[in-house]
Formats: structure tokens, C-alpha cells, sequence
């Protein structure tokens, strides 16, 4: 006698995958955050006991409240900052801008003008990346070689140091 | 006269779904790869900025709140959510054991746009007392309108 096999399906039970999918897909949506993941990067010097930058050998920057800027004492346009800088540096290039903000001045005031001074490089050159300037010694122009942005704490200490000489 | 009709053809509407599964799992995996925790979910207006470098993944971070949100100081490992601290010593003791474990350790200093700039200054001075090197200070795209 044959005796018909009763088949019996296998299956995976799929019906709320779907549920599981969404409900993994919303949790990483509303989870990962698209931060901010870009900036304008600068090296700390190696903090040395005597500062040895003289004030006629640089650049001084001083960010006012608001953003006005004044550069070596005298009040100039933002726009201005960077011809200005390209003039002083075609002379010296080693000569170093010390950028200085006002403690009543916003955090703002203070990278926008760092950020004007950062874009000298793709100011000073043309679409291809050659540089359009040169120094007194004949050498390409492309960026400012130091930007130094010293603390109060600093700039006070300086100022003892220059009190007791 | 009762009208005779046909069998009933049906036209079964579908929506086709055997594509649905691929697509999440495509959503799913796109978002596991791209999931990084915010170690520092403090609202702020960031400054803008022309130039703009990648800044590392694993850098530790220093966030100044916003004046309305107290100017409140937190700082991270990188990996840890951000704990806020009191006082500027504070900062300097996180930032020297940081420096300790690693002398090249980078720092990103997260900072809201008009918080006033005595409070950033105390933060770069405790940087430099703690002998840190690299320090990125996160921004947002300045757009040609504006620049």
C-alpha cells in the first residue's frame, strides 16, 4: 500500500523583516548627526621662556570690537588686510603676523580676519596654482609663513619682559 | 431579467516588493557606515570660513556654549559624550593628560560665534600651558555671497 508523505514546508517566516528594517533605518536616521567635520587648523608653537619676536620685524593685526581690524596702529579695511600683508612680505617673507583680538571682541570677529589671512594662498595665486608674486629676493610668494596668535597671558608677559629691560 | 455574468476576471493591483528588502538593507548598511557619534550635541552657531581642513575623527574636543547658554565649557576625549567643567584649571588638567598619552594628540576647539573672545583666549592659553600642538577650530562654509 503507498501511503502518501505528507510534505511539510519549510520556510522562514519573513513577514517582519520589513517592520525590523524600517525600525533600524529610523533609528540611524534620527541617531547620526551630519556634524561639522571641517575647520581652520593651527600649530602652537613650542612655548620658549624668551620670546624673541620684535615688534618692528612684524606684522601686528589687532582685531577691535566688532571686527574692525587696526594693522601696525593704523586702522584699515578687512579688504585691505591682505594687500597690505603681500606689500610688507614681498620685502621680508620671514616677517611673521601677529594677530592680537580684543578681549571685548567676539569669537567671530577674530576667524574672519584669521581666515582673510589664511586665504592668502589662494589669493596670491592664479587658477592653475602658480604664484602671481615674488619677494625682493626673487623667490614665489604663495602664503604667509607664520601666523602667530599669542594669548593675553602672553602678551602680558611680554610686556613685563619689556617693563624690566 | 437577472443578468448573467462571466466569471469574474481578476485584475489584482500589485505593488511590486520583492526590490523592498534590497533597498532598506542598502538604507541600513548605509547608515551603520556613516553613524558617528556627536561627542558634543551643544547647539551653536559656528563661525564661517573660507578655508576649511578635514579635521581628525578621533581628535579630542573642547566646546564653548553660547553667551545665552552660560559660555559653559565641555570638554571630550573623542570618544566619551563631552562633560562640562567649572573652572580653566580644569581644562588644562584634561587637556595635559591628553598631551601625556600622546604628544602629537590634536584638539578641536568647538566654539559658538559670539561667545566674546577672552573666554577662547583662556582656552588656547590652557592648550599651550598643556603643551598641545594641533588645534582645529571647527567652522562652517563661508558661501560667496557672504565672502
Amino acid at each position: 500500500m503507498n501511503i502518501k508523505k505528507k510534505e511539510i514546508a519549510s520556510e522562514i517566516f519573513t513577514g517582519s523583516m520589513a517592520d525590523i528594517s524600517f525600525l533600524l533605518i529610523i533609528y540611524f536616521m534620527i541617531t547620526s548627526a551630519f556634524s561639522a567635520t571641517r575647520g581652520l587648523d593651527f600649530a602652537l608653537p613650542e612655548e620658549t621662556d624668551t620670546p624673541e619676536i620684535k615688534q618692528e620685524d612684524s606684522i601686528e593685526v589687532h582685531v577691535m570690537p566688532g571686527g574692525a581690524i587696526e594693522v601696525d596702529k593704523k586702522s584699515l579695511p578687512v579688504d585691505g588686510l591682505l594687500p597690505y600683508v603681500l606689500e610688507k612680505l614681498q620685502q621680508n617673507p620671514d616677517k611673521p603676523v601677529i594677530l592680537r583680538t580684543d578681549p571685548e571682541a567676539t569669537y567671530g570677529d577674530m576667524i574672519s580676519v584669521f581666515d582673510r589671512l589664511r586665504r592668502a594662498n589662494e589669493e596670491w595665486t592664479d587658477d592653475q596654482g602658480n604664484p602671481m608674486f615674488k619677494d625682493v629676493n626673487g623667490n614665489p610668494l604663495t602664503e604667509i609663513k607664520t601666523i602667530s596668535i599669542p594669548t593675553q597671558r602672553e602678551i602680558e608677559n611680554i610686556w613685563n619682559l619689556l617693563d624690566m629691560g | 431579467m437577472a443578468l448573467i455574468r462571466g466569471r469574474e476576471r481578476g485584475t489584482g493591483a500589485q505593488i511590486f516588493t520583492a526590490s523592498m528588502a534590497d533597498i532598506v538593507f542598502l538604507l541600513i548598511v548605509f547608515f551603520v557606515l556613516t553613524y558617528k557619534v556627536e561627542v558634543d550635541k551643544t547647539q551653536m552657531n559656528l563661525p564661517e570660513t573660507w578655508v576649511r581642513k578635514k579635521v581628525p575623527e578621533k581628535a579630542a574636543v573642547i566646546s564653548i556654549a553660547p553667551r545665552e547658554q552660560g559660555s559653559t565649557i565641555r570638554v571630550s576625549t573623542g570618544e566619551e559624550m563631552a562633560l562640562p567643567v567649572s573652572t580653566i584649571e580644569e581644562v588644562i588638567t584634561f587637556a595635559s593628560t591628553e598631551v601625556a598619552k600622546n604628544p602629537d594628540r590634536e584638539f578641536i576647539l568647538k566654539a559658538d560665534q559670539d561667545v566674546e573672545y577672552a573666554k577662547v583666549d583662556e582656552v588656547l592659553d590652557a592648550l599651550k600651558q598643556s603643551k598641545a600642538k594641533f588645534i582645529f577650530l571647527l567652522s562652517e562654509q563661508l558661501t560667496a555671497d557672504k565672502k
